[in-house]
């Protein structure tokens, strides 16, 4: 994988948080002061229970919502305030998203080659028709559609077929950064198979980065060169997905790793599951800082809880 | 489970077969299914989506739509007749008069008063969809046990606060009154399993029970239903696509493609010998923790349509190991050991002699040592 560390980020998120006012008195703080980057050309995995947060951070930096507080960088550009309109057009340019659902995420009423092209009209991307329909039927090409499936709807295609629509839309605008929110999650085993292939055949051919968001440890430690993991709206442990899964250091990252199942009978017998819970643990995530493992391996706790660790 | 005791067939599905009537035509979606199971034994049903998993379970407990004709086959459900009280009675198999019916011949309003609930329960997918919005959770866990067992609230409510304690809930008596939005994915499952249990079937059915969670609840949820079996001896059927969760809880395995068992045997046979090209593609298209190889395997193409009937073995275009007589006729099943079949052309004696992939076999070889390693004898 082409992913280049010697280039400046491509996107860095400083102290990022993001909260939801529910009422007068109380707040969902859904991202807790969040720090990473992302290379260009590297996948970056974003991983943690459901309500960890990991989706509200995708949506934060494409900016489908607003930012609480905290910095985030894209290509050279500052995306977390307020946006002027040329900064506006690049990042909905530069910056993709691919959706987690693929029936909920293509309008029934379009056609594929409208759902794809739609990007390409409003940011008016080609100079005639036929530029258009080439176009399309290039990403079509790409993802492994057929030239006939653009004239379809999305009820016309498979749950595996639906993602690729996903992702030919996402790609159509030659994005520096895909944001790629469970795109797996709802497929079956060997239809994930193929849409990770895919999409790392594409990010070989064109350097995308992106920023995979799953709860699949393993489809994650497949795709991914380096690995968050997040729990409660707090990034507890990061590092390359080598450093995350040889030597994981956070006894959350830990019952993680411990849970994931092995299709192995014999070994599953015997095997017993890391319990972890934050009530009981005696870990307030709120006193952590960032602590050097090695390499690029950090882990959030307190001094004391890191020297217990490690 | 005791040796001694002696387990009893509860459930035998014969030759079963079923199309859908839809508006573009018949959809062939269960064609010929045979499936058993014994007391307090685990079975899986795997399969894609449109294998037809989901859909044999349902005739089970005669809750297919309405479109459904079946065509031929029998669903032998076999319960205890003296089998009357809501507790689970340890001692109740001793001199247990065992009787046998044909689901499909029986009226609905027969399968729901004996049936549905009382005998078999059913822990569907989505919690959030199989949950009553406008209801108490209390009140939902108590619904079957007043119709089923005519018990008086005040009984049903203590009952209920117990069960959600079975099921690992704190604060049962305040969960009584919530409202599931009010509760966290998990919990919701939770409470989905505490229904089921709560009229003491001898036959649990969990359609893709994990599927909507993550794997710390997963996990948990799973050791949950394991738990509860070996307590009340109950048998399972689960219906998944992840083998992840069938190796952790199957005794026996149903491979599905296109509305056929493709390959059936017990777990170890399954995972360690498998002889179908089908299941060779689905052990293989799992992530493997353990290798750093670039690429997943994946089985090429996608299900077939079964609107569409094909001649031969359905599985033919997307098996890279497919004979000629793949096209002509359907397979049948080849025994390999007593309980280990399998529905592909590659056993038959004049076939080439093909093995499984070799990456596949370096796997499995792996998780072989890793098993004994762990203490394990193969």
């Amino acid at each position: 994988m082409a992913a280049n560390y010697n280039e400046k980020p491509l996107l860095e998120v400083e102290g990022l948080k993001q909260y939801f006012p529910v009422s007068k008195t109380f707040t969902v703080k859904a991202v807790n002061d969040v720090s990473f980057k992302v290379y260009p050309g590297e996948t970056y995995g974003l991983v943690g229970e459901s309500g960890s947060g990991k989706s509200t951070i995708g949506r934060s930096i494409i900016r489908l919502y607003d930012p609480t507080s905290g910095k985030v960088t894209f290509d050279g550009n500052v995306i977390s305030g307020k946006l002027s309109k040329s900064t506006k057009d690049k990042l909905r340019v530069q910056m993709q998203m691919i959706f987690q659902d693929p029936m909920a995420s293509l309008n029934p009423r379009k056609k594929i080659k409208d759902i794809i092209g739609e990007g390409l009209d409003i940011h008016h991307s080609y100079k005639n028709k036929q530029e258009r329909e080439e176009k399309i039927e290039a990403i079509l090409a790409k993802v492994g559609l057929a030239k006939e499936h653009a004239d379809r709807y999305p009820h016309q295609f498979s749950g595996g077929q639906r993602q690729r629509v996903g992702i030919a839309r996402a790609l159509i605008q030659n994005p520096k950064l895909v944001i790629a929110d469970e795109c797996i999650s709802a497929l079956d085993v060997s239809i994930q198979a193929q849409v990770v292939n895919l999409m790392k055949d594409i990010q070989e051919e064109t350097g995308t980065a992106y920023l995979f968001i799953a709860h699949d440890l393993s489809m994650v430690k497949y795709i991914s060169d380096r690995i968050g993991v997040l729990h409660l709206g707090h990034l507890l442990e990061t590092g390359t997905t080598e450093e995350i899964f040889s030597n994981p250091i956070h006894p959350y990252t830990k019952s993680l790793l411990s849970a994931i199942p092995v299709p192995n009978p014999e070994f599953e017998k015997n095997r017993v599951s890391v319990n972890y819970d934050y009530k009981t643990s005696g870990i307030d995530y709120d006193l952590g800082t960032e602590h050097l493992v090695d390499g690029t391996h950090y882990v959030k706790c307190t001094d004391e809880e890191f020297k217990a660790w490690t | 489970m005791s040796t001694e005791k002696k387990k009893e067939k509860i459930l035998d599905i014969k030759n079963l077969d079923i199309t859908f009537d839809t508006t573009a035509g018949k959809v062939h979606a269960i064609r010929g299914i045979n499936i058993d199971l014994y007391q307090g034994e685990t079975v899986a049903i795997v399969g894609e989506s449109g294998s037809g998993k989901s859909v044999t379970m349902r005739a089970a407990m005669g809750i297919l739509a309405k479109n459904a004709t079946i065509n031929s086959g029998e669903i032998i459900y076999r319960y205890r007749d003296n089998k009357g009280g809501i507790d689970y009675d340890p001692d109740l198999d001793k001199d247990a008069q065992w009787k046998e019916t044909d689901i499909l011949k029986m009226d609905k309003a027969w399968i729901r008063k004996h049936i549905n609930g009382r005998r078999m329960a059913m822990v569907f997918q989505d919690p959030m969809t199989s949950l009553d919005p406008t209801m108490s959770i209390g009140k939902q866990i108590m619904e079957g046990m007043i119709w089923h067992y005519k018990i008086d609230k005040k009984d049903a409510w203590n009952r209920s606060v117990k069960l959600l304690e079975e099921v690992g809930i704190e604060d049962a008596e305040k969960r009584m009154k919530q409202y599931p939005h009010q509760l966290s994915g998990g919990m919701r499952q939770r409470i989905v399993i505490a229904i089921a249990l709560s009229c003491n079937p001898d036959l649990l059915i969990c359609d893709e029970p994990t599927t909507a969670l993550d794997v710390n609840i997963q996990a948990k949820i799973l050791e949950l239903i394991k738990k509860i079996q070996k307590e009340r001896n109950i048998a399972v059927i689960y219906i998944t696509h992840d083998l992840g969760v069938v190796a952790k809880v199957a005794d026996y395995v149903n491979v599905m493609y296109a509305g056929k068992i493709v390959e059936v045997g017990n777990i170890n046979e399954i995972f360690y010998d498998p002889r179908h090209p089908y299941t060779w593609g689905l052990l293989s298209a799992m992530p493997d923790l353990d290798t750093d190889e670039p690429r997943l395997y994946t089985i090429p193409g996608s299900p077939p349509n079964l609107l569409h009937e094909k001649e031969g073995d359905a599985f033919a275009p997307r098996n890279a190991y497919a004979l000629e007589i793949d096209d002509k006729k359907e397979p049948p099943m080849f025994e390999i050991t007593e309980t280990h079949k399998a529905a592909t052309w590659l056993l038959d004696p004049r076939a080439p002699k093909v093995e499984m992939p070799a990456e596949l076999k370096a796997r499995i070889d792996r998780m072989k040592k890793e098993a004994e390693n762990n203490g394990s004898k193969l």
